[in-house]
């Protein structure tokens, strides 16, 4: 595990919250992100998240919270 | 009291954000003129709206060159008038107020937005740059039906734009031989002086008056049909004034009938 | 490990309990209000009529913001004030006399808006029992009486309480002659102090216009004058909501996060500021009403933007004290030290969540109080949104992150399903980023707060970005999420309670701020002189309002008759007949 699962939720849910204020905030800059491309892109950062989160470390494992 | 050094820095910028924002609203008021709804009204107590003025019936009405005022009662769960007809480039200044509950009165989407309260004016200047229509809603909530609570803000080109009223009668029914007078008043609301033409129509027969009204005054004009070449029975008559239409119909009738009719009303 | 509070302090810990009980019934009833809202106003899933949705709504807001909060905030000061002076109230059987009326208020007021409901309400006081009037009860829209009178006891309920811990107080005090006010008792009563100040509003609003108004004992009342009555106590009222959720960051955070609070002194300032600034302000939530000078109005604007400042003193009090505490805990680096905090805990990350979607929803309260920007949202949907990150968050997902706390130490059971616990703050936190943000977004394209139906006849919203439907959806998901974060908290609430052969993991000792009382000037502790300025400030905010508003249309109005909420429309149609009769002849 790279990080604990409780910090690994929270990541999950910051960058869900970012991706949807985010969103807004390009919109004002015209740049306009359909609804299903958002999901897409959410689901994406997920599962990255996921997979950097449980990928086997290298080193010894440290210390999870 | 011991502050820490980055404590005091973190005060120092929420106080220079704080007068930040004060100023830059103080810059909207005075720089920008947003001026808030105010108290400079006269109240009016809701049941007498009626005989008010002003607000007995709730209109448009031009009060200066480029300046209309607009008189609106909102009420559960409507406005009157409905829809608000005003031209476009000019400065309306709605005057509100409510029959009944405290309402809303807001234009999505826009700044036009006060409450109305009874015994209270809500007053507010706006214009509207372009013709078109715009939704008008109540967003307080003012009983079971707040949510079918709407009206209408028509915006037209100031060319387009008039507040001329026609009205227009004939008698109900008229005797073989007698004359059919129809008696059309067109009413300028605009302080400008309105010419134009007034067009009428009874049965077959047409006319056609040119008609200068002066600014907020009313002309009338009396057109005048012989009944016998119209002949016994019904006949249509139309008067028209720009883009107003007035219709209605006068019946000749006999002489016997008439008895008969006039027996049946008394 | 110290005792815990139920059993050092058992009697308090039962009077903290039932209002913890009171407050958590009314969350789950009030959460239960709220998804049907989401799912009715965006006509995703309808199944009430319309008329009922005001019934519903009314119920969302009284028992959420009334009674879930105050009810919790009851609780948590008397732990408060139990704990931090180590000695309970003087006379136990007045504890239970306040509550006892806050419940029985609360009750009144409940059966008078769940009437809604029935197809024939009976007749109660002499009017159909309703209370269609949401929990702002602008006049001349009439409620039954009883609802007014529940509404009353409760508030009533609530001053006692305040009493009760100021004599609680100066009894410690002779006991303990000379030593500072311990910190959490401190914040208990100067949150008291602008609750007396701030009610008085609205006590006067009921008692002396609404109430005798509806059992027809006077005539008529000063529509103007009642409303802003109510918003003299309504905006101090946001802070008595949010105040809760200062003392337990203050207080409890810094302690999760494994540190100890920075500065004591400043967490006494800020609260003295709340008692100064929270009153003189209400105005600011009638910028639109005609019949207040704009000068009042600007008054109103200027204290506000300067209540933004205990909030900022508050920012950096408490992430500075998260900071020391992952620091004792091997955080190390200039941002790095946010792993070391313990967000396996759900105490600590409800918090701290909570108090980020603070910081957001703050600004949007900027836009709120800048009063020529006002006319942009005034009663559209941005303000709910606005309402939702504040009290919606940052009061209750920290409530909620505090129960998991304080609730073991009350019942001496263990948390039950702390993983579960932590997944239900995570999805408060996401639940109302996605509601809100489609709540400021739809609120800018003009859509209106407080409505069964936001769709009309006329016209259609001009969405730049996305879809009407898309912003409804996404209202719809955010609701839904918190919904199921509320029921998950209650669950885990009501399997804690019960979970009796346990033994908590909580530690309950607060230790002191690194910046002692010590450091903080006695002054600060004059709560008198503090209350004097307050007052001083809210005759100068309040009294020529208020004056103006009296001589335009005079104390009790020009004939302003009430209008009954009524499940018909009935009423309605008749005075629309003789309006129309009117304008005929």
């Amino acid at each position: 595990m790279h990080t604990s699962p409780a910090k690994l939720l929270i990541l999950i849910a910051l960058s869900l919250v970012i991706l949807v204020e985010g969103r807004t905030v390009l919109a004002f800059f015209g740049i306009n992100i359909p609804p299903l491309e958002t999901a897409l892109i959410g689901l994406v950062i997920i599962a990255t998240l996921v997979i950097w989160a449980i990928r086997p470390l290298r080193g010894s494992p440290t210390k999870s919270e | 009291m011991r502050i820490h050094q980055y404590e005091k820095i973190w005060i120092a910028g929420a106080m220079i954000l704080i007068v930040g924002f004060i100023v830059t609203i103080t810059y909207g008021s005075v720089g920008l003129g947003i001026t808030m709804i105010g108290d400079e009204e006269e109240t009016i107590a809701p049941d007498e709206l009626n005989d008010d003025e002003q607000f007995g019936e709730p209109r448009v009405e031009q009060v200066g060159e480029n300046e209309y005022a607009a008189y609106v009662v909102a009420q559960t769960f409507i406005f009157q008038p409905d829809p608000i007809e005003i031209p476009a480039n000019n400065e309306i200044t709605f005057y509100v107020t409510s029959r009944d509950v405290i309402h809303g009165f807001y234009v999505p989407g826009t700044n036009i937005n006060a409450m109305a309260i009874p015994g209270q004016v809500a007053e507010l200047t706006v214009e509207f740059d372009e013709p078109g229509e715009h939704g008008l809603i109540c967003h307080e909530y003012c009983g079971s039906g707040h949510h079918t609570m709407e009206g209408l803000i028509v915006v037209q080109s100031e060319d387009e734009f008039d507040l001329t009223e026609l009205s227009a009668e004939t008698p109900d029914t008229v005797a073989p031989g007698e004359q059919i007078q129809l008696n059309a008043t067109v009413e300028n609301g605009q302080l400008e002086p309105l010419e134009t033409t007034v067009n009428a129509e009874i049965g077959d027969q047409t006319f056609q008056q040119d008609l200068t009204v002066d600014g907020k005054s009313t002309q009338n004009v009396t057109f005048t049909a012989d009944s016998t070449q119209l002949g016994v029975g019904e006949h249509d008559w139309t008067v028209t004034v720009d883009d107003y239409e007035e219709t209605g119909t006068v019946e000749v009738v006999s002489n016997e009938t008439d008895e008969q009719a006039g027996g049946d009303e008394s | 490990m110290t005792a815990l509070f139920v059993d050092e302090y058992p009697a308090e810990a039962r009077l903290v309990k039932a209002a913890f009980l009171s407050s958590f019934i009314a969350f789950g009833i009030g959460a239960l209000f709220g998804i049907i809202q989401a799912l009715h106003r965006t006509d995703i899933f309808r199944f009430i009529d319309s008329i009922k949705y005001y019934t519903v709504l009314t119920g969302h807001g009284v028992f959420l913001v009334i009674a879930f909060t105050i009810f919790f905030l009851v609780g948590l000061y008397q732990w408060a004030v139990t704990d931090s002076l180590e000695r309970g109230p003087v006379d136990i059987r007045f504890t239970w006399f306040w509550y006892g009326l806050m419940a029985i208020g609360s009750f009144l007021a409940a059966i008078s808006i769940l009437a809604g409901f029935l197809e024939q309400p009976p007749m109660v006081l002499g009017a159909e029992l309703r209370a269609n009037v949401l929990f702002t009860f602008y006049a001349p829209l009439e409620a039954n009486p009883l609802y007014y009178i529940g509404l009353a006891l409760f508030l009533v309920g609530t001053w006692l309480a305040g009493i009760d811990w100021f004599r609680t107080w100066w009894a410690w005090r002779d006991e303990n002659p000379g030593e500072r006010i311990p910190l959490r008792t401190f914040m208990v009563l100067t949150t008291m102090m602008m609750f007396f100040l701030g009610s008085v509003g609205v006590i006067v609003s009921i008692l002396v216009f609404i109430l005798p108004w509806s059992l027809e004992i006077t005539e008529s009342l000063n529509p103007l004058l009642t409303r802003t009555l109510f918003w003299f106590f309504g905006h101090m009222i946001v802070y008595f909501w949010l105040l809760p959720a200062y003392l337990l960051w203050y207080s409890v955070l810094p302690k999760l996060s494994g540190g100890r609070l920075f500065s004591d002194p400043l967490a006494r300032v800020v609260f003295i500021l709340f008692v100064l600034l929270s009153t003189p302000v209400g105005i600011h939530h009638q910028y639109m009403d005609p019949g207040i000078a704009e000068g009042f109005k600007f008054i109103a604007m200027t204290n506000t933007m300067f209540l933004l400042l205990p909030s900022f003193l508050t920012a950096f009090t408490v992430v500075a004290s998260m900071e020391h505490g992952a620091r004792q805990r091997g955080g190390e680096g200039r941002f790095n030290w946010l792993q070391a905090l313990p967000w396996r805990n759900p105490a600590f990350t409800g918090m701290a969540l909570a108090g980020l979607v603070f910081a957001f929803g703050g600004f949007t309260g900027i836009v709120n109080a800048g009063m020529n920007i006002n006319y942009l949202v005034h009663n559209a949907l941005w303000i709910p949104g606005h309402i939702h990150a504040q009290v919606g968050t940052a009061t209750a997902l920290t409530l909620m992150a505090g129960s998991y706390w304080l609730v073991p130490q009350l019942t001496g059971n263990r948390l039950v399903g702390r993983q579960v616990a932590l997944f239900q703050v995570v999805l408060w936190f996401v639940g109302i980023v996605f509601m809100t943000n489609s709540m400021f977004r739809a609120g800018l394209v003009g859509v209106p707060r407080r409505t069964a139906e936001p769709q009309y006849q006329g016209f259609e919203y001009d969405v730049p970005v996305g879809s009407m439907g898309e912003l409804n959806a996404q209202l719809a998901l955010g609701g839904t999420l918190l919904f199921i974060s509320a029921m998950l908290f209650l669950v885990l609430m009501l399997l804690t309670v019960f979970n009796n052969d346990s033994e908590p993991i909580v530690d309950g000792t607060l230790p002191p701020a690194l910046s002692g009382p010590e450091d903080s000037p006695q002054v600060l502790d004059n709560l008198r002189l503090w209350f004097g300025i307050a007052f001083a400030l809210v005759v100068l905010a309040y009294a020529l309002p208020l004056a103006g508003i009296v001589a335009q249309s005079g104390l009790f109005g020009q004939d302003i008759p009430p209008f009954p909420v009524s499940s018909e429309a009935v009423m309605y149609l008749e005075f629309g007949l003789d309006y129309v009769g009117a304008l005929v002849t």
